[in-house]
């Protein structure tokens, strides 16, 4: 009887449910992508924040497919580079509108990650691995060798800006201006890390992670595993094909070795250096991993070594990622404080 | 016609030869240890670097050149399993010894850039020069000595497996290491062999491919990756597989160079490898493995 009275208590008003902790953390990330590039007047600095943006985009997708769904995905440079091609071949070749272009170079992505699952659902751990691997390649080699559609290694140059986005009332917004280009950049991140935070909270994330945590028992428990690998690949392609635009635009020249396999390991140390698994994490370790290397410009060409060793170093000694890091750090200073609280 | 189908399956099978040597320490390696070395590659490119002094240095002793690339080899994969894989064993993740290779080679890579810089080598031992010609083929006496040092490496290594104490103990571990350590096997020695024999490989076929390869610090990472597909379509820990997958990638490749364009090389090889994994994901010659198909 009480379980049943305390049901039926009435929940917090939609009032009060608007201001949580999480919408308040939102608040607060958009704040701070408004302010940065207040903080950062150089264009060398505002350049580095969009770099940021697009890896973090890069690693959130990825983390989506590797740390909830477990599937170990180490070919997303693919996806990267076939929604930077997809989307500059249609705004060039067949003169489509650049929002029009984005959103196919995002489905063509999506849907290349839904191809490659096909694998995943037979495959599993290095295997699947391997294959991913392989799809990268290939997409790579075709991007290096179909010259007549990617003119091959010479690249596509003086691609575009995002057009200008003319609102009532307002000054035309033009993305040739960088600090523009990163509100649009972050400000999509932030879109993509709201409705990924939804994702993995919601039941649907819940069916990913006992995919991930056990293919068997999910079967058992009547989760259609195929169709939800395909969903998870297909989302995190989908958003690294949205990277993928956002660079072609930015950069305004593609080549094919921007999208080599490398590529798809350095977002892997960025998720893993973040912390697999979480949202949260892969954002830092994609920020850090892209600073790295620009603060390290002052020791020249030791700091590519650093970057490797700093990756090496952070799998042995904290294997959870800064997020790991973060959360010892955060108990010992809570144990800190409550033996010096309980102190007369 | 006759004569470019047969002098290109010449070129295919001493390139073939020399991935089986890379791909089979690869797959010594996920045998005992369900792990992948990325850092294998760049054993390989410092082995080649490695015989490319020594045979520079000393006047051109090409063999010196090869057994330094065989202990340099040895050493790095006793030293990567020391410090990476065997204190993340614990872990029992599939992921976290990949990244951390991942981190070792892009180190290694940047510090071989650092010291030799990225201009190719051009690495000519007294071998390359002399042509053998027989009727209207001919190949390279680097050729010879390719084919004839990879067979024999194989051929040896398979007796060492088959055969010998530690070999049978070395299968014991791939097949179930637990059940080998209670028959009085240490595995964690049997490992440690195992990455030593097999680094010990990606020297010595480091030290055989300088002189075919462009020489760069890079030069490692187009070789590893079609050794994965090799160690994939021949089945993951499997040597039989792999030595018919690695004459087979070999094969593809020179026959595509001649007949398509070598660009299309990897193309072909990884389709190859996509079909494979969707067909028989077991690979060519299937394993008793459960955990990955």
């Amino acid at each position: 009887m009480s379980d049943l009275a305390r049901t039926k208590q009435p929940g917090p008003t939609l009032n009060q449910r608007f201001f949580t902790l999480r919408r308040f953390c939102f608040l607060v990330a958009a704040i701070i992508i408004a302010l940065l590039p207040l903080i950062f007047p150089s264009s060398y600095w505002r350049t580095n924040l969009i770099v940021c943006a697009i890896n973090v985009l890069l690693a959130i997708g990825l983390d989506f497919v590797l740390g909830y769904t477990g599937q170990l995905n180490i070919g997303q440079s693919a996806f990267y580079g076939i929604g930077a091609y997809a989307s500059t071949l249609l705004i060039i070749k067949l003169a489509v509108p650049f929002w029009v272009a984005f959103v196919l170079g995002v489905l063509i992505s999506g849907m290349g990650g839904a191809l490659l699952s096909l694998f995943a659902v037979r495959l599993r751990g290095h295997y699947l691995a391997i294959a991913s691997l392989g799809f990268a390649v290939i997409t790579y080699q075709i991007l290096l060798n179909w010259i007549s559609l990617t003119q091959g290694p010479l690249g596509i140059y003086a691609i575009a800006p995002a057009p200008p986005i003319a609102l009532p009332w307002l000054p035309r917004i033009v993305f040739t201006n960088l600090t523009n280009l990163f509100y649009l950049i972050a400000g999509f991140a932030l879109l993509v890390y709201f409705i990924l935070d939804q994702l993995v909270r919601s039941p649907i994330g819940a069916t990913l992670t006992a995919i991930r945590e056990d293919d068997l028992s999910a079967a058992s428990l009547g989760i259609d595993a195929p169709k939800w690998k395909a969903f998870a690949f297909a989302v995190s392609s989908a958003v690294a094909g949205a990277a993928g635009c956002f660079y072609a635009s930015f950069v305004g020249t593609l080549v094919p070795d921007a999208f080599f396999i490398t590529e798809s390991f350095s977002m892997l140390a960025m998720v893993i250096v973040g912390g697999m698994g979480t949202l949260i994490g892969p954002v830092f370790g994609a920020i850090l991993l892209t600073v790295l290397p620009e603060v390290l410009r002052g020791i020249g060409d030791l700091r590519l070594i650093v970057y490797g060793a700093a990756v090496t170093l952070v799998v042995l000694f904290m294997p959870g990622g800064l997020v790991q890091g973060a959360r010892v750090i955060a108990r010992r200073a809570l144990r800190v404080t409550t033996k010096f609280e309980a102190r007369p | 016609m006759l004569t470019v189908i047969l002098q290109q399956g010449i070129n295919g099978i001493v390139m073939g030869g020399l991935y089986v040597l890379v791909a089979l320490g690869l797959t010594l390696i996920y045998g005992v240890l369900v792990q992948i070395n990325f850092a294998h590659a760049d054993i390989v490119t410092l082995g080649a670097f490695a015989a490319y002094f020594i045979a520079q240095l000393l006047s051109g002793n090409y063999f010196l050149g090869i057994a330094v690339a065989i202990l340099v080899g040895g050493v790095l994969g006793w030293l990567i399993n020391a410090a990476i894989f065997a204190p993340l064993r614990e872990q029992r993740s599939e992921l976290l010894p990949l990244i951390a290779t991942i981190g070792v080679s892009i180190m290694l890579q940047n510090a071989m850039l650092l010291l030799f810089g990225p201009i190719p080598y051009a690495f000519n031992t007294p071998y390359s020069s002399r042509v053998i010609h027989i009727g209207s083929l001919f190949f390279t006496l680097q050729n010879l000595l390719i084919i004839l040092v990879s067979t024999a490496t194989i051929a040896l290594l398979y007796a060492f497996m088959k055969f010998t104490f530690l070999g049978k103990a070395l299968r014991a571990v791939s097949q179930d290491r637990d059940t080998a350590a209670l028959m009085g096997i240490n595995p964690n020695s049997l490992i440690m062999l195992t990455f030593i024999i097999a680094s010990a490989l990606a020297g010595m076929s480091g030290a055989l491919l300088g002189p075919v390869l462009v020489l760069t610090p890079f030069a490692g990472t187009s070789v590893i990756v079609k050794a994965f597909a090799i160690v994939i379509i021949g089945g993951f820990g499997n040597v039989e597989g792999t030595i018919i997958a690695g004459l087979i990638v070999g094969l593809i490749e020179s026959y595509t160079t001649q007949f398509l364009d070598p660009g299309w090389i990897d193309i072909a090889v990884f389709a190859l490898l996509l079909i494979m994994l969707a067909v028989r994901p077991t690979g060519l010659i299937a394993e008793k493995r459960a955990e990955n198909v």
